[in-house]
């Protein structure tokens, strides 16, 4: 948070100030370190709160790219039973297979497994479990790893985008710390008059009533960045190198691998049925099959229950159908039940709806303080005489980019059949930054955002076009009408008739 | 009904709470009369009604989360609703708070703060994750996770710190010194 803003006249008669005063140095050179980190890390924190605003709604992407369905909302064990061998009979000596039941969020039964070459691919099933289609969502999978790991090797990717949390954190704490006036101004805000004034309140403003919610994201987030890096230094400590010991801590019982052909396959419909009737009040979400056919096959079968801030309790179960045991991600330890709140406090999935576009909103406002941030910087830089026109305008172009990628690439990724999105993103974004070259910061500032709002409304109408007829899913009608609400909210941004708007 | 629909349900039924309080909140901070002490107390007390109501509602851990994301939202949406238009042309007032401080451009100092803020403050914290996962008492799974969750805030205070703290040798030894102690704690217990 900068605290360079200014008062106004009406909070000079608040009362006293109820916190302790800040020296004006250690302001000063909180700011100073908070500005030094903000700088360096800009780019970075503004493409994965972008990413991470976006990818709120994941499912509900993957629903929109294939409509179709089938839209299930329950389905039977035999249905889920049948699904399985019907994928595992096209690959008997599949490694193990993914099978993901309907839930409020994802109402489709699917399962995810290898082929005899290696290729890994998505079913659909039908209520009777038969396997209908194959799941297509490239732009639903692109937006969800430039999240996690910007594109990069899962190890690499995941430390930047963790350590990205970690400045993001460390500016949050910096912020308040150089911010003297954080709940006496909570109120003000003003726009128009000073560039700098303006972006400052909008700065300060979103990042207290954001914080608890800033907090919240930048710690998950850093925390399950960082995952990889702190288990390899601990099983560097405690198990010579060896990391799947560390993370054989967190499987619950385990199976020995036995590779001889097991007298049958595992029988889902009886464990999922074994289940119901000793967790009567949870809903089996996935179930892992691991070494299907084989002997030392076995589950782990997600349960999860209604009004637990939890991924779910994952419960073990053996090749004959017997219950292990459970992870404890429920019932465990401390540290097991907090590690399972991670995943949905980080993406909101753990509220319904309201939660998820209260996400949706705080992240995008997160952005803007990351994008504003830079933009106080630039304003006071040019208020003190020393004005960068030239980041002025990249910064801009940076920030409007990703809209624009972003439509683009799902554009192409509805419109392609083998779609290269991350190339097609790529390319987007560094068109958009290209247009620093020419005109000035607010110009290039208008011209993405309606070319932006002019490819998410051309998205919606193209997927309206493509899947009109076979529109089961009413997620997917539901995306397009926030598209196109979205593609004009942007380009009445741009139609503000008086200039100092149209500087934002 | 499900219990996601409930949920949600429950969620939007609370929010009037959150705003309600913050619209008292924003009555004592427009105008500072008699009733400003009762206002504070009453918005106050709505926004930790609302968080209370939550957890028998939409369940202990879940509900209170929900409805500090909700109640973000909702203060945020009211803030932007009492937007003032600044005159263009009208001189700001005096700024109040204090600008960054001036520091000089040496080049070695900014690569050690560099070097402090990333890799160093990132390995004390590492440290300090590792010490508690290896040497504190409790059950392995929550060691690790909470010494695993020490690790960004640490990182984050650190690199706060090393980044505004005028004296650099004066972190380096810090720093350093936490690196040595808990890596070599840990390393030196060496089992969970």
């Amino acid at each position: 948070m900068d605290g360079s803003t200014s008062a106004p006249a009406r909070t000079r008669n608040g009362g006293k100030p109820i916190w302790p005063k800040i020296p004006a140095v250690f302001v000063r050179a909180m700011l100073a370190g908070h500005s030094a980190l903000g700088l360096a890390f800009a780019a970075l924190i503004y493409l994965v709160c972008f990413s991470g605003s976006i990818a709120v709604f994941t499912y509900e992407y993957g629903r929109w790219e294939q409509p179709a369905g089938p839209v299930l909302h329950e389905v039977s064990p035999q249905a889920a039973d049948a699904a399985f061998r019907a994928v595992l009979a096209k690959n008997p000596k599949a490694h193990d297979l993914f099978l993901r039941l309907p839930e409020p969020a994802s109402p489709r039964l699917s399962v995810h497994g290898d082929d005899p070459k290696g290729g890994e691919h998505t079913w659909f099933a039908d209520a009777s479990g038969k396997i209908v289609a194959e799941q297509k969502t490239p732009w639903s999978e692109f937006q969800a790893e430039l999240h996690t790991v910007l594109h990069l090797p899962r190890a690499w990717g995941g430390f930047i985008v963790g350590l990205t949390g970690v400045a993001l954190l460390s500016s949050l704490v910096s912020g308040v710390l150089s911010h003297p006036r954080v709940f006496k101004d909570a109120f003000a805000f003003r726009w128009g008059g000073s560039k700098r004034l303006q972006e400052a309140d909008l700065h300060n403003r979103i990042s207290v009533w954001g914080l608890p919610f800033h907090l919240i994201v930048s710690l998950t987030g850093a925390f399950l960045g960082l995952t990889v890096i702190i288990v390899g230094v601990l099983a560097l400590a405690t198990f010579k190198g060896d990391t799947s010991k560390a993370y054989a801590l967190f499987r619950g019982p385990q199976v020995k691998d036995d590779p001889r052909p097991a007298a049958k396959v595992l029988d889902v419909a009886a464990a999922i049925t074994t289940l119901k009737a000793k967790y009567p009040d949870a809903r089996p979400t996935y179930i892992l099959i691991e070494h299907p056919g084989e002997t030392g096959q076995h589950a782990g079968v997600n349960l999860v229950t209604e009004g637990r801030l939890s991924r779910g309790e994952t419960v073990v179960v053996d090749g004959a159908g017997r219950i292990l045991g459970e992870v404890g991600y429920e019932s465990g330890s401390v540290g097991l039940r907090v590690l399972s709140t991670m995943t949905p406090l980080h993406f909101g999935w753990f509220g319904g709806w309201p939660v998820k576009v209260a996400y949706l909103l705080l992240g995008l406002g997160l952005t803007a303080v990351t994008s504003s941030g830079v933009a106080i910087w630039l304003a006071r830089r040019r208020d003190k005489g020393r004005p960068a026109p030239r980041w002025e305008r990249v910064w801009i172009a940076f920030v409007w980019s990703q809209p624009v990628a972003y439509a683009f690439s799902a554009l192409v990724a509805l419109l392609s059949p083998t779609p290269p999105v991350v190339a097609v993103w790529g390319l987007a974004t560094l068109a958009a930054c290209a247009s620093a070259v020419v005109g000035s910061p607010a110009s290039v500032s208008v011209a993405l955002r309606r070319i932006s709002a002019g490819l998410i409304a051309f998205v919606a109408m193209a997927h309206i076009g493509l899947h009109a007829r076979q529109m089961t899913d009413p997620v997917g009608w539901i995306v397009d009408a926030a598209l196109l609400f979205t593609a004009l909210l942007l380009a009445a941004t741009t139609l503000t008739p008086s200039p100092e708007a149209a500087k934002a | 009904m499900s219990g996601a629909v409930d949920s949600a349900l429950w969620g939007l039924a609370l929010a009037p709470l959150p705003l309600a309080g913050t619209i008292l909140l924003k009555r004592a901070w427009d105008s500072p009369g008699p009733n400003r002490p009762r206002c504070i107390l009453a918005g106050w007390s709505l926004l930790i009604l609302a968080i209370a109501a939550s957890g028998p509602l939409m369940g202990p851990a879940r509900g209170p989360f929900a409805m500090l994301t909700i109640a973000s939202v909702v203060a945020l949406a009211l803030v932007a609703a009492g937007v003032e238009r600044r005159d263009a042309k009208k001189k700001a007032p005096r700024e109040l708070a204090p600008e960054p401080s001036d520091r000089r451009r040496v080049v070695w100092r900014g690569w050690l703060r560099g070097f402090l803020a990333g890799p160093l403050a990132g390995v004390a914290a590492l440290g300090c994750g590792l010490a508690v996962a290896i040497c504190a008492p409790g059950q392995i799974q929550s060691r690790m996770v909470i010494g695993g969750l020490m690790v960004p805030f640490l990182w984050a205070g650190g690199m706060a710190w090393t980044l505004s703290d005028d004296k650099i040798l004066r972190a380096f030894a810090v720093l350093a010194g936490v690196s040595v102690v808990t890596l070599g704690a840990a390393f030196l217990k060496g089992a969970l």
